[in-house]
């Protein structure tokens, strides 16, 4: 008798990224093999998630926000939930678990909150040893997952964070960091060996230099870049940090950018490069074609976004624990998305002026998630900023960057047509 | 009733007598936004604290050009009242980061409204609780101590502090004594007369409020109970609940409101203020250690708990679970709530509703379908 296997996203995400990163070799392997780099590390991170519980390796349900250093340094996989939800939703999945949420929660739930809720109603995904979350940068997820971790008597652990980025805040985190690191020492029954943890902050380190002189080149006009990496990068760089592989990957990675630099080239041809937008917020997942269509369409480069913005310093004193723990909890404060959704308004302003300045960019787009409260709230205010301090226009969308139903791409493609027309026509 | 219809009137606007006279006298008059907020503070230093309303406000006209439909109502209108000038009796407001609505209002406020009030202040205040978070947020209350005796060139002692904590745990027994008598068979006040009592305490000075409240009490020891009700209902969920006539849909569809898990109501005042030797430090430990509202992680289970303790203690049929639209914290509540109640055999009604009474239809139709379920 043939049994069915118990369904599994993670096994349905890294079935999805290994036929991905094939056909992405068999087709732009020639022209673009960059573009297979991103898709084959992933396939190797969730090959490694999906087998961890049979092989006995504790697992971690982490957000972004929460450094996955401290989880690589203990032998503990760390699952990085939003990234699981957008691989979900990059597929098609994650409709049919936000529905499923949707039974038990009201629609206005985050739909990355949705989804994992679903999956783990639906019995879908293995449920792990300990779920870890930030308070920032919002109230869906602050609601949500120590709900989950109630409901399903998963041990939890949230990292505090203050409102305001002050002197006091470093210190707060890493406080909290360090009852996070006895919480994963009680769990595991091990000590986190200080050897490992240096090691793992090294390739960190490293990567993160890497991502910093990158940064650098990635603001060179034509942009070296292609819009898809360069919204779809971060979730690598906060799935990975800490490893060596995320190492090699920037260190190739820099090293095609500054030879397309050096000779001038971009992602597209000078020529055609007629317009460069900054993501002042996400972009959807659920059709990233959609940056495609832009660069054909309008020859529109989508060269920054909020989340790709890692301006923060690497961890300078990697000697003890405490200093350890201390510089991963400034980098924490300051993290993509943390910084610019979980503090005062202004830490968006700044953030978003800085990437429009730095990339020298003629529009900015507001993926409005239809969740996001906290910036709904407030992008009146930075759309006006951005008009009358840079003369920048702002496109805002209304929709889910989860859920295609909200607004369709075609919707969006409506949208981004009206824009071009009224502000760039002639 | 005198008292009774006093606290009744007061509720029913944002400004009252007792307000008008303090202010007359040249004292001060501070806003503050959510229940973290220890009033006991202000208090202290002869301010007196009143909890942000917008009592009666029909639409949000101006406040949407700077939110969004994606932002609950209750924000909308404070912010709506704020460009009407309607708090412009404040002389300060203070805030928490109790949720994204919350401390988005305090942005727009600074960016727009920077003037208006001498005091525009966000309390930090830690989502959990441990020693070292207390003794953060202790430090956090002392730094707004300073900020509050600063701007209004008063001092605030230890001794103020603790006659202030005095008498808002006088408030706390006197409105516990006040729901005592809801737990009988025959209640002598509703739901909504209940929610006005509360309401109105948040916009008198405590001293004068605990005077009304013996009188209350003496008065409804006279009040004959009452016993035409179809089922004993509990209110519980999210904040912004300070509408008496909300719960009035209710209870003239027979449901009679019993009591409720709200912060306009017991998690407010059902636990003292334990005074040790440094009052802010007491504070600190009472606000944080209070029954929660979901912006605190770590309780899930406890405010379940809490329901469920306070359906035992009030002999309630069943709860109505609502929330303001767009309230995630309580939304995301729901998953575990829902649980627990249908676990333990509760009934409950979950609704999402609008700060303002609106959408009456559809509720009484709710509510009615729901008192056919479970009434005795």
């Amino acid at each position: 008798m043939v049994t069915e296997e118990k369904k599994n996203v993670l096994k349905e995400v890294l079935d999805y990224l290994s036929f991905a990163t094939d056909m992405i070799v068999e087709r732009f392997g020639e022209k673009h093999p960059e573009w297979a780099w991103i898709y084959a590390l992933l396939v190797d991170y969730y090959e490694e998630a999906y087998k961890a519980k049979d092989t006995g390796k504790p697992v971690a349900w982490i957000n972004f926000g929460v450094p996955p250093e401290l989880f690589y340094a203990m032998d503990i996989m760390p699952v990085v939930m939003d990234a699981l939800t957008g691989s979900l939703a990059s597929i098609g999945s994650a409709v049919k678990y936000i529905d499923l949420a949707e039974e038990r929660v009201p629609d206005y739930i985050c739909a990355n909150n949705k989804t994992l809720i679903g999956a783990a109603l639906a019995g879908d995904v293995p449920l792990p040893d300990i779920l870890v979350q930030p308070a920032h940068p919002c109230d869906s997820n602050l609601a949500t997952y120590p709900v989950i971790a109630e409901y399903y008597n998963i041990p939890y652990f949230c990292i505090d964070m203050l409102y305001f980025k002050t002197e006091r805040s470093a210190p707060y985190v890493a406080s909290e960091l360090r009852k996070l690191v006895s919480l994963l020492e009680e769990i595991t029954g091990k000590r986190l060996d200080l050897d490992k943890l240096k090691q793992v902050m090294q390739y960190s380190n490293q990567a993160h230099e890497l991502i910093l002189k990158h940064e650098v080149l990635r603001q060179a006009v034509p942009c070296p870049y292609s819009s898809l990496e360069a919204i779809s990068e971060y979730g690598l760089v906060l799935t990975l940090a800490g490893t060596p592989q995320l190492v090699d990957y920037f260190e190739r990675r820099y090293a095609l950018s500054k030879d397309k630099v050096s000779r001038g080239e971009g992602h597209l041809p000078k020529e055609r490069e007629k317009h460069r937008l900054v993501w002042i917020y996400g972009a959807p997942t659920f059709d990233m074609t959609l940056l495609m269509w832009l660069e054909k369409e309008y020859g529109a480069v989508s060269v920054a976004n909020m989340n790709n913005n890692f301006t923060m310093q690497p961890v300078e004193d990697l000697s003890n624990l405490d200093s350890i723990l201390m510089g991963l909890a400034e980098k924490v404060t300051l993290l993509p998305m943390t910084r610019e959704c979980g503090g005062p308004w202004e830490n968006w302003l700044d953030a978003s002026m800085d990437l429009i300045k730095r990339y020298k960019a003629d529009a900015a787009v507001f993926a409005g998630h239809v969740a996001c409260k906290s910036n709904w709230a407030v992008i009146k205010l930075i759309k006006d900023k951005l008009h009358d301090e840079l003369g920048i226009p702002t496109l805002v969308l209304e929709m889910d960057l989860f859920d295609p139903r909200v607004a369709s791409t075609d919707t969006l493609k409506a949208q981004f047509d009206n824009f071009f027309n009224v502000h760039f026509k002639g | 009733m005198r008292a009774l219809d006093e606290l009744t009137n007061i509720a029913s606007n944002l400004v009252n007598p007792a307000v008008e006279e303090w202010k007359q006298q040249g004292k001060k008059v501070v806003g503050f936004m959510c229940t973290y907020v220890p009033e006991e503070i202000l208090y202290a230093a002869n301010i007196l604290p009143v909890r942000l309303r917008a009592p009666n406000c029909v639409e949000t006209t101006s406040a949407d050009v700077y939110l969004s439909h994606l932002n609950c109502t209750f924000i909308r209108s404070c912010l709506e009242f704020t460009l009407e000038d309607k708090y412009k009796f404040l002389d300060g407001l203070v805030f928490t980061n109790s949720c994204d609505h919350v401390r988005r209002l305090y942005d727009i406020l600074r960016e727009i409204r920077p003037t208006d009030f001498p005091l525009l202040y966000l309390i930090s205040v830690p989502h959990k609780v441990d020693d070292d978070l207390i003794a953060w947020f202790r430090d956090e209350l002392d730094r707004f101590k300073e900020s509050v005796e600063k701007t209004f060139g008063v001092e605030i002692t230890d001794a103020s502090l603790r006659n202030a904590i005095d008498v808002y745990n006088e408030t706390r027994s006197l409105l516990r004594q006040l729901y005592d008598l809801r737990k009988g068979k025959n209640p002598p006040l509703t739901g909504a007369e209940a929610l006005s009592v509360i309401v109105a305490g948040f916009s008198l000075p405590k001293n004068k409020y605990n005077e009304l409240l013996r009188q209350l009490l003496a008065e409804l020891g006279e009040r004959e109970g009452i016993s035409d009700y179809r089922a004993r209902l509990m209110i519980a969920g999210s904040g912004g609940c300070d509408n008496p006539a909300y719960l009035q849909v209710m209870e003239d569809l027979g449901g009679l409101i019993v009591t409720d898990s709200l912060c306009f109501g017991s998690r407010y005042f059902c636990e003292p203020v334990e005074i040790g030797d440094d009052p802010l430090l007491s504070l600190a430990k009472a606000y944080l250690n209070r029954p929660s509202c979901p912006r605190m992680v770590d309780n899930a289970g406890e405010r379940s708990d809490y329901i469920r303790q306070m359906v035992n203690d009030f002999n309630v049929d069943g709860v109505v679970f609502q929330r303001i639209r767009y309230c995630d914290l309580w939304g995301g509540q729901l998953l575990h709530v829902e649980k627990e109640m249908k676990e333990s055999s509760i009934p409950m009604l979950s609704i999402d509703r609008e700060y303002s009474l609106g959408a009456v239809g559809q509720l009484r139709t709710r509510v009615q379908a729901f008192l056919e379920r479970i009434e005795r």
